[in-house]
């Protein structure tokens, strides 16, 4: 144990000065936390903006545009109906414009008389990639149903609102952010960080020179661990703390979520360490680290939730230890359902096992 | 922690190789059958260029790597089936030794008599500083020490558990000449300690100054043995009488006077086969009217006997044919 103690010492030391290892461990996530709050804080407040080219200009394309503009999800932008649209577009970079073609009035009026045979169109040209073309789309398909109400005096009977789940009423966006981002932290710091340690250890003579000693591998990398374990419930306080302070979130910090983190780390560290076993130099451990770390960052649930993504993404996502580790942090900090927390917890800890047996097995201080 | 360095079992044997070989795919022999014993308490160097096998061996002994054949003991224990056995007895001190780049010396010693399970108080570590003159610069980080501190470092790492036997594998390659005087120095205080030194090295001179014991290796074999003036006599030539500038006429007329001589690139030079004929020649020398720029005797070294062996010179590990 004192061998232990003495490495997580002076690991300690050179990890703090290192500068690298802090600014990841403790600055990242605060960025992460004050980017996307500031981000998303307003929450629905914000407007898209909309530009419209009304080449109608009769009476029901003025009530549609009415209605639109009393949403209050967009902001409106006229197009002179003198203006070639595809010319418009290139020269203002737009990524979308809603078109009332040129007749439309008529046209409604045609479809009311003969008892709705033909509809009356409107025409979104948009960036399929972009989120706010997909928000204008359902503000414009919810204008149009207000509009056929008005026009033909009925009244709506089924409303829809989304709402926190229950329990979370009071749940900003940021507080179902906040395990992705401590989840983001915890695999980098381990993961990228184990991975160029062996690379550099390997390289610089380092594991030969503690071949020489009594320190055994597997309390090497119990020692690793263990500072990984804390320096990140250190990290996690933190950002927790400044999530509090500067947007008032009211995700808990639970008991669970506190014990999520050695889990993680456990299982981020020794999964790190094998990929190290692989790796003979800095630069090939940067490569290979980022090849299983960044696409596990995407896929995940730590930024986009796994419900969109195709099918054989999410086959991907059920195998990443990741995901268990973000669905357990949300579990505890968001839903509150500490045994599905334990469960992922679980999984983790049977993950960590196996890799770090793996890597104990595998990883080698000796030349060939 | 009492002294720095434990005394070895004087005169017996601390190392027993017997028919070692190491070798790499397809068919590399870096180390080729070679046998060898070391007494405690001297300096034993194995001397050889880049690629010889002189750090293969030492690494096997230093339980780095593993032997394809052959037996290797340190103390009677096998270094292939227990080296944990030996960990408190031996200090290494690797090729191109690295410090932890963000630990200051003071801290990485601390943290090295962590790892053999050793508790140093601040005088101890202060006194090992001391004996590797790094005290000045005890609390500087060691990415900002020179190349010859940072030695000096690995020096004293290897001796945190007060070794009996060390391991320097190539310690002063690369260093300016300060440095490796240093160097020497820590070398010749520690076995004047009793400890035992393993010394690999490609410098002729380092070997001849600080070994008892020599052993140059070539191509994986040891191609011969033996202390650096028996060597020296055994496959040296003789030393020579140097007249510096003297040229052609001068010459004729040393020889004019039945006096054996060669010329070499402007400088006569007279050799002398016996030791007791020196004063003799001198005489003869003195009768003789030519102009000369300087005299000097230049006496056979390790490097002699390299050239002789080997076939060619040997400058910074490389060999020179």
């Amino acid at each position: 144990m004192s061998r232990i103690i003495s490495d997580i010492k002076s690991y300690g030391k050179m990890y703090m000065r290192s500068k690298v290892g802090a600014f990841f461990t403790f600055v990242f996530p605060i960025l992460l936390i004050l980017m996307f709050g500031a981000i998303y804080s307003t929450g629905g407040d914000q407007k898209v903006t909309l530009p419209v080219q009304n080449l109608d200009d009769g009476p029901h394309s003025k009530l549609f545009l009415s209605i639109l503009n009393s949403t209050g999800a967009v902001n409106i932008e006229e197009i002179a109906p003198t203006e070639n649209l595809t010319a418009y577009f290139k020269d203002n970079s737009l990524t979308m414009a809603l078109v009332i073609p040129r007749g439309f009035s008529d046209q409604v009026n045609y479809s009311i008389n003969t008892s709705l045979s033909q509809s009356a169109n409107v025409i979104l040209y948009g960036d399929p990639t972009q989120t706010t073309v997909s928000i204008a789309q359902a503000v414009i398909g919810a204008t149009a149903v207000a509009f056929n109400d008005v026009l033909l005096n009925s009244t709506e009977i089924v409303y829809s609102e989304v709402q926190p789940p229950p329990a979370t009423e009071s749940f900003k966006f940021l507080d179902f952010f906040l395990p992705g981002v401590i989840g983001i932290t915890v695999m980098t710091n381990c993961l990228f960080a184990m991975t160029s340690i062996c690379a550099e250890y390997r390289q610089r003579g380092f594991f030969k020179l503690l071949a020489t000693t009594r320190l055994k591998k597997h309390e090497w990398l119990i020692s690793k661990y263990l500072w990984y374990s804390l320096i990140l419930l250190a990290s996690l306080l933190t950002t927790v703390a400044v999530a509090k302070l500067a947007f008032k979130i009211e995700a808990n910090l639970t008991p669970m979520a506190l014990l999520m983190i050695p889990v993680g780390a456990f299982v981020f560290t020794s999964m790190g360490m094998l990929i190290g076993v692989a790796v003979k130099d800095p630069e090939s451990g940067v490569a290979l680290a980022n090849a299983v770390g960044f696409p596990m960052m995407f896929l995940s649930g730590s930024f986009f939730p796994l419900d969109v993504m195709p099918g054989f993404l999410k086959a991907i996502a059920a195998v990443l230890p990741l995901t268990y580790f973000n669905n357990g942090l949300r579990d505890t900090m968001v839903s509150g359902n500490t045994t599905a927390a334990m469960l992922n917890a679980g999984i983790l800890l049977a993950v960590g096992l196996v890799f770090f047996a793996l890597s104990s097995k595998l990883m080698s201080w000796k030349e060939k | 922690m009492s002294s720095v360095g434990a005394e070895t079992m004087v005169g017996e044997n601390v190392i027993e190789v017997t028919d070692l070989s190491k070798r790499y795919p397809p068919d590399i022999k870096a180390v080729d059958g070679v046998t060898f014993s070391i007494r405690g308490g001297q300096v034993f160097s194995m001397l050889g260029p880049n690629g010889a096998g002189k750090t293969t061996t030492v690494e096997i002994l230093e339980g780095l790597r593993n032997p394809t054949a052959g037996e290797a003991k340190i103390f009677d224990v096998d270094v292939t089936k227990d080296y944990s056995a030996l960990r408190d007895r031996v200090g290494i001190l690797p090729q191109n030794f690295e410090p932890f780049d963000e630990l200051k010396p003071w801290e990485a010693l601390e943290y090295w008599a962590g790892l053999y399970d050793r508790k140093m108080s601040r005088k101890d570590i202060d006194r090992l500083l001391e004996l590797v003159n790094l005290t000045e610069r005890k609390n500087s980080i060691s990415k900002k020490l020179s190349g010859g501190e940072k030695r000096k470092l690995g020096f004293a790492l290897s001796l945190i558990n007060e070794p009996e036997l060390l391991f320097l594998d190539e310690p002063t390659t690369g260093l300016d000449p300060k440095a490796r005087r240093d160097i020497w120095h820590m070398i010749q205080d520690i076995r004047k300690k009793g400890t035992t030194v393993f010394l690999t090295t490609h410098y002729l001179d380092e070997a001849e100054r600080l070994s008892d014991d020599v052993a140059i290796m070539h191509k994986g074999k040891i191609i011969t043995r033996g202390g650096p003036q028996e060597l020296i006599t055994k496959y040296g030539k003789m030393n020579v009488i140097v007249l510096v500038g003297a040229g052609s006429v001068a010459l004729q007329e040393i020889r004019r006077r039945g006096i054996d001589a060669t010329e070499e690139e402007g400088d006569v030079l007279v050799p002398v086969k016996d030791p007791a004929e020196m004063r003799v020649i001198f005489q003869k020398l003195s009768g003789i009217e030519f102009k000369v720029r300087d005299m000097y005797t230049r006496r056979q070294t390790l490097e002699d006997v390299f050239l002789e062996l080997v076939g060619a010179k040997m400058e910074e590990g490389v060999l020179k044919e």
